[in-house]
């Protein structure tokens, strides 16, 4: 007696389950399902790409699932596709956390006739057609030496705060500035590079010391997000604000108040809506064959043409948030 | 339980063991039934071919090794929640022997155990040499070893690119089956020697029924207490290089979490968390039942399309859990009833 009530208490919390599961054996067939994974599920960046993907897959007509690890964790990014694997999607495009890691299974996928991409964060060239690439080195670097430029009459003294000396990254995007200040900006001269371990408080002092270093100082240039509030607070903090501009990339979240102060002139990344919406639409083109290896251009809805580089889709110019967009986005 | 007494097979039919059987064939059953089909691409996926029972073996691994080396602790009454930390503090410094430092495989394992071993004589020092509560000191060293993995790696850095040979501990297979299974065996096998079929395993049992009484018997203790935490250190290595041959990467947030799902799968394989009373079986069971539920739950399509599987595998992992105990009480709330009446 205690034995069969027993198992009928376990079977009473398997059986709804299963009741549910049941309705998934008939698979909706025709419409076309694209898996997009970011980096973790609460990031307000990604959230802000699932906004943009979700138009693009309310317009073209496609089933979109979007899933991730609930925290940044690269071994879950595996399960993940490993299931969508199983039921059989027909393209999946992941942000990966490691780009070894998720690589393995990718090429699993690959196999077995799903289309792979991947957008934000590249995985091996191999595990994938397209990396939809929000920016290139040259193009943050160019967008950045511009808009300084333009901030200070093309003359003057400016600095810029990196994350460190030796990442790889960061040395590129310095590469640039330092290309693009040669050959356009010949009355502004670079004082010095500071590097700030990827820190805010340690940003600040590195930006209050090149203030009083440099009394000539016209701009701060910080090229890593945390960067960004940090020099404007120590520019705050001097009471220099508007004699010394602040401009970085960062997240709009992070430098909102202090642009809206008038602090920070400019930050500078791209628009994560649009980053969501291009990756559904190369997804779906990949789908049906009209985007394949080899292609120079590429036409997404309602954002037009975006150029193909090899086997990278770019998103275009950096853009510019400031005092009158910057309440547009939230992330 | 009240059952006609000298009969044992009822005993074994009621045992906790048997009813966890019961529920793990009937989950599979269920999967089985529902988990197999044509999917969209026309590839036939079915929960019940080998393949699949791999996988579930190969994911349940870790989370096994850490629930074998937790199951003589909690029979000791005590509890050991530094052992998924633990874990990812061995992955780093395998990784870094085998990078940084360049050793060879067959120096950078067995120096990988040793620091496991060694992070299990902290705890045993402080449980059984200073008596200080298992649970306080493992809070410690769970923070302890995670922070230590942490600030050796800046929190950042991935050890990727591992030999073949060891990638193949991991992804490969041995005489057929995946090759992390036999070391799974291998250690249950010995737990469950230690368990059931040693004096050891009498003392720490006696001693998670009655620590005073065991010191009393003559039982030695802080001897005992030692060689159970020492040893989960030693399992937690294994469970670490395993962990690391699988994913092909070590970092330092390697299986953050586990020791929750390990704890899970001790209890609900029946060991009582008052120390005492439980069985390496049930623990093997309990692994079991998880890692079907959810591999299971995570490859219905239905799931897959709610876009939440990992957290409704919890949800329902920590139902289950819960429902265990309850019924577990059962038997004893309705003889109350009873004796009332």
């Amino acid at each position: 007696m205690t034995f069969r009530f027993r198992t009928g208490f376990f079977l009473s919390i398997l059986v709804p389950v299963f009741l549910a599961a049941s309705a998934s054996t008939v698979l909706a067939q025709g419409k076309a399902m694209i898996a997009l994974m970011p980096k973790s599920k609460g990031n307000a960046y990604f959230i802000s790409c699932k906004a943009g993907a979700d138009k693009a897959a309310k317009e073209l007509g496609v089933e979109l699932l979007f899933d991730g690890p609930v925290d940044a964790n690269a071994a879950r990014q595996n399960e993940i596709v490993e299931n969508w694997i199983t039921l059989g999607v027909d393209a999946i495009a992941v942000a990966a956390e490691n780009k070894e890691g998720i690589s393995t299974v990718l090429r699993k996928a690959q196999k077995q006739g799903i289309k792979v991409l991947t957008y934000d964060a590249d995985s091996l060239p191999d595990a994938r057609s397209f990396f939809v690439n929000q920016a290139t080195p040259e193009g943050i670097a160019n967008a950045l030496m511009d808009e300084a430029a333009r901030l200070c009459n093309s003359t003057g003294q400016f600095a810029i705060l990196s994350a460190s000396l030796t990442a790889g990254n960061q040395r590129e995007w310095q590469m640039y500035i330092e290309k693009r200040l040669a050959e356009k900006y010949p009355q502004m001269t670079l004082v010095a590079v500071r590097p700030c371990d990827d820190l805010k408080d340690r940003a600040q002092s590195e930006a209050t010391a090149l203030m009083s270093a440099n009394p000539e100082l016209k701009l701060l240039m910080a090229i890593c997000s945390p960067a960004v509030p940090g020099a404007a607070e120590a520019v705050k903090q001097a009471g220099r604000v508007g004699s010394v501009k602040v401009i970085g990339l960062g997240l709009p979240n992070e430098n909102r108040r202090y642009v809206k102060e008038g602090v920070t002139q400019t930050v500078v990344l791209w628009k994560t809506e649009d980053l969501g919406y291009l990756t559904v639409y190369a997804a779906n083109a990949l789908v049906n064959g009209t985007l394949k290896p080899g292609a120079t251009s590429f036409k997404a809805g309602s954002l037009g043409e975006f150029a193909v580089d090899k086997d990278q889709i770019l998103l275009g110019t950096p853009f510019l948030f400031n005092k009158t967009n910057i309440d547009d986005y939230n992330f | 339980m009240k059952f006609s007494a000298g009969s044992a097979w009822r005993r074994i039919l009621f045992r906790h063991e048997m009813l966890l059987l019961v529920v793990l064939i009937v989950e599979w059953l269920l999967f089985l039934h529902f988990g197999t089909m044509t999917n969209r691409r026309g590839v036939t996926v079915g929960f019940g071919t080998l393949d699949r029972q791999f996988d579930i073996l190969r994911h349940s691994c870790e989370i096994g090794l850490l629930a074998l080396a937790l199951t003589p602790i909690i029979l000791t009454a005590g509890i050991d929640l530094s052992v998924a930390s633990l874990l990812g503090l061995c992955a780093i410094v395998f990784g870094q022997l085998t990078h940084d430092v360049g050793l060879p495989l067959s120096l950078a394992i067995p120096l990988t155990l040793l620091a496991g071993g060694l992070g299990g004589a902290v705890n045993a020092g402080l449980i059984a040499g200073l008596r200080l509560p298992p649970l306080i000191v493992t809070l410690g060293t769970y923070s302890l070893f995670r922070g230590l993995a942490e600030a050796m790696t800046g929190g950042a850095v991935t050890y990727t690119q591992f030999p073949s040979g060891f990638l193949a501990l991991g992804q490969g297979r041995w005489l057929g089956v995946p090759a992390q299974a036999w070391i799974f065996v291998g250690v249950a096998v010995g737990m469950w020697m230690l368990v059931h079929r040693s004096v050891a395993g009498r003392f720490i049992r006696v001693i998670g029924f009655a620590p005073e009484g065991a010191q009393y018997a003559g039982v030695r203790v802080g001897k005992c207490l030692t060689f159970v935490y020492v040893l989960a250190g030693l399992v937690s290595a294994a469970a670490a290089l395993v962990y690391t041959a699988r994913l092909g990467q070590a970092k330092a947030d390697a299986a953050v979490g586990y020791e929750l799902y390990a704890i899970t799968a001790v209890v609900l394989g029946g060991t009582s968390i008052f120390g005492g009373k439980g069985s390496v079986t049930g623990t093997l069971l309990g692994v079991a039942v998880i890692a079907v539920l959810k591999n299971g739950l995570a490859t219905l399509p239905v799931v897959i399309r709610m876009n939440s599987a990992e957290e409704l595998s919890g949800l329902l992992t920590g139902g289950l859990l819960l429902f265990a105990l309850v019924i577990g009480m059962l038997p004893k709330l309705l003889s109350a009833v009873c004796i009332r009446r």
